[in-house]
Order: C-alpha cells, then structure tokens, then sequence
C-alpha cells in the first residue's frame, strides 16, 4: 500500500505553555479508515489540524501525497489543502447562505480570485454541487440556508463541500460527537461509503468505539501527546480502552 | 523576590498617594471656603504624601486593602480603619463637588419666571421662519447621511486590520493592528464637537466642516465596532473555508463577510441616528445647518424662533429614533 500521510517527530506547544504534540510518528496508507481516539485534551484536534497547517506545527515533518506540508509556501499550501476535504464537530458551515453556496465554497481552491469574490459561480459547479448535494439526500435543500437544516443535514452538507474539492482524504474531527445517535451512524455511513467505493483515506477522531469497530480498520490512541496504541480495532478490549480513557471509562454502545 | 507581589505593592501605594493627596487637598479647599484658611498646594501635597506613606506602611489603607496587604485582614468594613475612611471620603467628595458645582435648589424652584419667555417662544413657535429652518434643517440631515456613508467604506476595510483574530500573529501583524487600534481610539477619544471646532478653521464655517467633523469620527467609531463584530465570529466557519484551500482574501469574503454583514448594516444605521443628533450640536460650534442656526436665534434672544427650531430638531430626532429601531429590528430577526 502507497503511504499518503508521514509525519516525523512532530511536536505542538501553544503559546499558552500547553505542549499538546509530543513526538508523533505516523504513517497513513491510501485506502485506509483510520479512527482516533482519546479523551478531550489528548490532541487528536491539534493532530488533524497540524496535518494541513490550520495550526502551525512546533516542530517535525509532515508529508502529505510527497509533498513537505512544513515548508510548504502559501500557495503550495493551498494546493495542498485543496486535496483533504474537512469535517468539523460543529459543522463550520456559512449559516447565513443556503446550502448550495455552502457546498460551492467546496470549490475555492480551484476558482480565481474573481470569480469568487463576486459569487459567480461556473455553471459546471454549480451542476457538480447538486449533485453532490443530491448524493448526500439534500438536493431538495439546496436554497435553504444552512442555519435552518437539523444537525446531520448540516453535517451532510458539508461533506459534499468537502467532496467538491475532490479530495484524496478525509479529516473528520469528532464529525459525530454534536448528534444523536441514530444520525451519528447515518453520517458514518456516508464516510464509509466513501472509503470503500472511492478508496479514499479517512482520519476520523471518534468517541465511540461500536463506530470505530464498524467503519475504522486502523486505530491510533492518543494520551497526553503521545500515541499510546495503534492497531486494528478488534484489538482493542476492556483492558485497553480504559487505559485511554481512564480507569473510570465505560463503553458506550451504538449501533 | 516575587515579582507580581512587588507590582501589587507598588500600585497601592500610588493608590494610596493619590487618595491621600486629594484627600489632605479636599479638606484645604473646604478650610479655604469655610474658614477663609488660605493652604499652599505644597502643604497639601506634603502631608498627603506623608498621610500615605504611614498608612500604607502600617497597612490601614484602602490601597493596601485593595492589594490585599491590607493589615486589618478580612473584617467587615464596619470595623475597618479603611472601611471608614472611604466612608469620609465620599462624603467629603460630594460636599466638596455641592460647593464647586454651586448646587442651588432654591433657584431650581424658585426663579422659574425667569425661564417664562423661553417657554413662551416654544409654546408659540414663529411658523415665518419655517422655511429658512426647513433649509437648514435639510443641510443637518444631509452633511450626517454623507458623513456616515463616506465613513463606512473606510471603517469597513479598517476593521478587517483592526481585527484580532484576523491579523496573523507575526511582527507585521501585530504592528498594523496595533497602529490601527491605536489610532481609531484616539480619534474616538476626541469628541466630534472638537474635530468641527478644527474642520471650520481648515474648510471654513457650514456644513462642510459638520460633515468632516461627524466623518472622521464615525470612521474611528464604526472601525471599533466593526472589528469587535469581526472579533466575535464563528472562527469554526474561518477555519473551514481554509481548510478548503482558499485565499485569505476569499476567506475573508466567504467566512466572515457573511456574519457581519447584519451587524454591520445595524451598527451603521445606529450611527447615523447618532450623527442626525450629533450634527445638531457639530453646528453650535461652526458645522452649519439646523445648529448654527439655533445658535444665532438663541444670541439675538428670539425666543419664538428659537421656539419652531426646537420643535423641528425634536421632530428629526423622533422620527430617526423610530426608524432606526424598527430597521435593527428587522435585521435582527432576519
């Protein structure tokens, strides 16, 4: 399997003292579904985001599709950027504008500056964005603005922004923790899809191990900076998850 | 040694030297009127400065107090040395500021005959003048619309700059926020009545001058709210849009210009009530229109005209109250 993210040693402290990274080793492969666990705090956001540089790394490398992310210029950054599609826990969608403009925001990294300022958008993206729209069951809501669609519409919805980028990769931070469970499931679901039909690679930080067991085929465990386990999720037991989530943990099942 | 403790230490006594010198300086100015007892500012300064220092080093002190050195511990104030002292010193500043401010109630309810032909000119407004009011009152209304619409292009593109969470966190960054904050506070600082009193000098007495003079004041006010708008968006969005790939400027376009776009059109309209308000006083002091007018009314003791002109500025001002209302209403609920 062709590896498509590496990081080496790389290292986070915040200005405020908190050294969130430290030392992460890693090597993701194409097609992989990889789930990250740990508790708040434990750095699986400052990891996602560290990837793609929404946060300056402290120091270390990243390597994404061969190409040095650390030292990347802006527009090399951009480019990269451009080839991993992101989902937020709280959907970080334009509330005020409707859903198709929302899913064509997908598109900024390949439109020129004009086009964009202006809002005018291609015909051909507009037709790309119903149809991812209509991919994720939404083409019925693509006037709608976005404040007015429930939580796993909302979320829906960004993952066909995400898809308008075309995107080698997913990064999905905590994309499930602000829904209900039978939603949660349904918005997995469209990540899963993507990874088995599409081959594409997925980092998804997740709470729930049911999830993890039913879309994940790799798992890495975050603790305090450091990766405390990484394997398949069938390894992980009793024993293991309350090691990463504190002797007080209990598993929550959904299915 | 501890530096924050060191800090503390010396602001209460700085405290302490400035309640202790206004203090020794308030019973002066009440000796002086009371007794007819002239003090020199140096006593005053003198034996505030030694009243704070024997305080502040015994700990009965309201700036010990306050930085918790405070040698009386945490007893109710009634029990203080402190507790009383701050007592006595309201007091004394309001019978001191009674006396300044030659506080007169007697004058207040006796002398109201004097105010009569006053009442008189509203109650019986010139209606003769009206069109040369109605003149000057279109002037007042024009100079604060163009000052407030010449000010927001220039507040807008500033308050982007003026943003925290938008200026990268690098030398430039910070030097052009900093610079741009600096700036907008200290224009604001300056009252519009000022800038009109310098503009009618620069541009010469009308209306022009009101409308610089509103203008520059309202960039530097709408530059602060904008940007604290800005300050407080969803920085969520921001980060989803660059994780797209795109530009700043498309960032900025995308992310943030749509969550400010509401506040910022009731911000604007809010300030527009205010400089319909503010143009009134601007012309006092030499920015033309409705205030000018009044003003020379007011010298040549025509009450009656003085009279049509108070009712007119009322009416102005009612109606921009209403519609300012009801249109940040609307966009609240949109």
């Amino acid at each position: 399997m062709k590896s498509i993210i590496q990081t080496t040693n790389l290292h986070k402290t915040y200005d405020s003292g908190t050294h969130a990274l430290k030392g992460i080793n890693l090597t993701i492969h194409e097609g992989e579904f990889i789930i990250l666990l740990g508790l708040s705090g434990s750095g699986k956001s400052t990891l996602l985001r560290c990837l793609n540089r929404l946060i300056e790394p402290s120091s270390g490398d990243v390597t994404i599709l061969d190409q040095d992310v650390v030292n990347a210029n802006p527009a090399q950054l951009r480019r990269i950027r451009r080839q991993i599609g992101m989902i937020f826990q709280q959907f970080n969608l334009i509330k005020n504008l409707s859903s198709l403009t929302n899913v064509l925001s997908g598109k900024l990294g390949y439109v020129s500056l004009w086009h964009a300022l202006a809002f005018n958008h291609q015909k051909d993206d507009v037709a790309e964005a119903m149809a991812n729209l209509n991919r994720v069951g939404l083409s019925e809501f693509a006037r709608k603005k976005t404040k007015n669609l429930s939580g796993g519409q909302q979320q829906r919805v960004a993952i066909a922004r995400a898809l308008m980028q075309h995107p080698k990769m997913i990064f999905a931070d905590e994309p499930v923790a602000s829904l209900d469970p039978a939603t949660a499931d349904s918005v997995m679901k469209y990540l899963g899809v993507l990874n088995h039909e599409e081959n594409m690679t997925v980092v998804c930080s997740l709470h729930f191990l049911s999830l993890a067991r039913k879309y994940g085929t790799r798992v890495i465990a975050l603790k305090g900076g450091k990766i405390v386990f990484d394997g398949s999720p069938q390894e992980i037991d009793e024993a293991r998850f309350q090691s990463i989530y504190g002797e007080d943990a209990e598993e929550v099942e959904i299915r | 040694m501890n530096i924050e403790k060191v800090k503390k230490r010396v602001l209460s006594v700085i405290l302490d030297l400035v309640i202790s010198v206004y203090f020794i300086g308030c019973i002066a100015y009440l000796a002086n009127e009371w007794a007819g007892l002239s003090v020199d500012l140096l006593y005053v300064v003198i034996v505030g400065v030694l009243v704070a220092v024997v305080q502040n080093i015994t700990g009965y002190s309201i700036g010990c107090w306050g930085y918790g050195f405070s040698a009386e511990g945490k007893k109710p104030w009634m029990h203080t040395f402190w507790g009383w002292f701050l007592v006595v010193l309201i007091i004394t500043t309001f019978v001191v500021g009674w006396i300044i401010v030659q506080v007169n109630p007697y004058k207040f309810f006796m002398k109201f005959q004097n105010a009569g032909t006053i009442v008189n000119g509203i109650f019986s407004p010139n209606l003769g003048i009206l069109s040369e009011c109605l003149a000057a009152l279109a002037e007042t209304i024009y100079l604060a619309l163009l000052a407030t619409v010449f000010a927001i292009p220039l507040a807008f593109v500033l308050s982007f700059f003026a943003a925290r969470n938008l200026m990268p966190h690098t030398l430039l960054g910070n030097t052009v926020y900093l610079i741009i904050r600096t700036i907008a506070t200290i224009f604001r600082s300056i009252e519009a009545v000022v800038w009109a009193i310098i503009f009618s000098v620069w541009v010469g007495i009308g209306p022009y001058a009101g409308m610089l003079a509103l203008m520059v004041h309202s960039i530097a006010a709408l530059t602060k709210l904008y940007s604290e708008q800005i300050e407080n968006i969803d920085h969520g969005t921001v980060e989803a849009i660059q994780a797209t790939g795109a530009t700043t400027l498309q960032t900025w376009v995308y992310a943030v210009v749509p969550q400010i776009v509401s506040p910022f059109l009731a911000f604007t309209i809010y300030r527009w009530d205010i400089n319909v308000r503010m143009a009134t006083i601007v012309g006092f002091v030499g920015g033309g229109g409705i205030g000018l007018l009044l003003l020379q009314q007011q010298q040549m003791l025509r009450w009656h005209n003085v009279g049509i002109i108070i009712w007119l500025i009322a009416a102005v001002v009612w109606t921009m109250d209403i519609i300012s209302a009801k249109v940040r209403e609307k966009l609240q609920n949109s």
